[in-house]
């Protein structure tokens, strides 16, 4: 059965990469990249990038510039065309990411015809002009070495500051929120510290991610000063605990969508994954952190 | 305004040393419960909920009063026997624990009524009353860094006290215990606490 996920996952994804090397010189959206292989779009990023080790702009960039030290060595169009092609404003623009890759100027590239363009990720997706893909390995940041319990999770009521810009920066509503939450008695006993990250940040520029602080709260609470009051959906999560530094977040994030969820037999359901927090940034070395990270499944 | 660490502030205090060396704590202020019985049974992890519970509270309502930010420092605990023995030698049952946070001199014991008061109006244990603020001196101790599980101590407690034969110091039978490591996560075999045992003078 697992084989049979992995399979389906790989050949998904598979229909998306040949998508991407059809369209290259599309705009091409995320909903539009799910929608091709049946996802949904909430999360297909997070899988994209999990089993391909690099974002789909990273990708559709990079098969671009291999397209053009293709057609500089194989065709007789300019270099301004081959330019604006690639999707670059102008050649020197182009000339300039050109030689930060390969060392040399396009025009050298294209005089030396037994130059190939270098290998410059571990991806084994590379642009191609007569073949497809059929199948991939998926990419592995490190042995997959994790954790996952599968739970049912109650609605959770908390209170919460939401904070619009990089992750990162997140302090200050967490400060809003366990100041406004402290006189009234609800910090502390069994109150979690819930974090809710809106966006892929792979995607979303870092002043629009959106991130909400939340305290579970009791029942009766209806919000106070800039705390407001919300429910987290329950439902069927993926449950995995992150040891460390909240920096290396991603690359745990990475990996249950990229490998654990892809070898899975579950789909990510279209809900926003949270973080609880089991201890105390402030006076807990980096290292001794322990975050637990809930991935919102469907249901068959 | 800068935030206060008093853990970092009072980095001598809490030397984490591999052998045992001799240091000397000066009277502070920590905020604290206690109670008789073993560590780990349900009246004591309640007393360190209480206290944490009061330590966030009162560090919060504080901090939203611009009355000042600092970090909550590590969890403390001293533990004796009522009659002055030896603890090995006690039940565990029989044990005395006073359970400490050290905090700013600047925190007042209003705030911890105040902190207790909402605690209790939001159904939290009524635990939280018995949280104080106290003023405590360790003066010159033995300490070292234990690693391991908390029944391990012996080894490491023997260290110390074949230091304290050799260095002609004689310890009382208060044992003390800074928890750097939170038992909820770390497994017992990567557990750091540092131990400490109070001089007699």
């Amino acid at each position: 059965m697992q084989q049979q996920t992995r399979k389906s996952y790989l050949s998904r994804m598979v229909r998306v990469l040949n998508y991407i090397q059809d369209n290259l010189d599309k705009e091409l959206t995320l909903h539009e990249l799910a929608a091709e292989a049946c996802f949904s779009s909430y999360h297909f990023h997070r899988i994209f990038s999990g089993m391909l080790g690099e974002s789909v702009k990273e990708l559709v960039r990079r098969l671009r510039l291999e397209r053009a030290a293709t057609q500089l060595q194989t065709t007789s169009k300019s270099i301004l065309e081959i330019s604006l092609d690639a999707g670059y404003e102008s050649d020197m623009a182009f000339s300039r990411m050109f030689k930060v890759k390969t060392g040399l100027s396009p025009s050298v590239f294209r005089r030396s015809l037994q130059l190939r363009y270098p290998c410059l990720t571990q991806s084994t997706i590379r642009y191609v002009t007569n073949e497809r893909i059929t199948s991939f390995e998926p990419f592995k940041e490190k042995e997959l070495n994790m954790n996952v319990i599968i739970k049912e999770v109650e609605d959770i009521l908390v209170g919460f500051v939401r904070h619009v810009g990089p992750y990162q920066e997140c302090g200050q509503a967490w400060d809003t929120l366990c100041c406004a939450l402290a006189p009234e008695g609800l910090l502390g006993g069994t109150a979690k510290m819930i974090g809710v990250s809106h966006d892929d940040p792979d995607v979303i520029a870092p002043q629009k991610l959106r991130y909400d602080a939340c305290i579970t709260v009791p029942e009766n609470f209806s919000g106070i000063d800039d705390v407001a009051v919300k429910t987290i959906a329950g439902g069927l999560y993926a449950m995995t605990t992150h040891l460390g530094s909240y920096e290396n977040l991603g690359t745990t994030y990475r990996q249950i969508f990229g490998q654990w969820l892809s070898q899975s037999d579950y789909e990510s359901a279209d809900k926003p994954c949270f973080e609880i927090y089991l201890n105390d940034p402030e006076s807990t070395a980096p290292e001794d952190l322990v975050t637990d990270i809930y991935i919102p499944l469907a249901k068959d | 305004m800068t935030k206060i660490d008093l853990f970092k502030t009072h980095k001598a205090d809490y030397v984490a040393a591999k052998t045992p060396v001799v240091i000397e704590v000066a009277q502070a202020t920590y905020i604290s419960i206690t109670g008789i019985g073993a560590p780990g049974e349900h009246a004591f992890t309640n007393a360190i909920e209480a206290l944490y519970a009061m330590a966030y509270t009162v560090k919060m309502t504080r901090k939203k009063n611009n009355q000042g930010d600092y970090v909550i420092c590590k969890l403390e605990a001293r533990y004796w026997s009522d009659n002055g023995e030896c603890l090995s030698k006690v039940d565990k049952s029989q044990w005395h624990w006073q359970l400490m946070i050290r905090t700013p001199a600047s925190v007042a014991i209003a705030d911890l009524e105040q902190a207790s008061a909402a605690l209790i109006s939001k159904g939290k244990s009524a635990k939280v009353k018995d949280v104080e603020l106290i003023e405590h001196q360790f003066g010159s101790c033995i300490q070292m860094l234990h690693i391991g599980a908390y029944d391990d101590e012996p080894r490491t407690i023997k260290q110390m006290l074949t230091f304290a034969e050799q260095e002609n110091l004689s310890v009382g039978n208060e044992h003390c215990e800074i928890y750097i490591s939170d038992p909820r996560r770390v497994p017992a075999e990567r557990l750091k606490t540092i131990l400490r045992t109070p001089l007699l003078c």
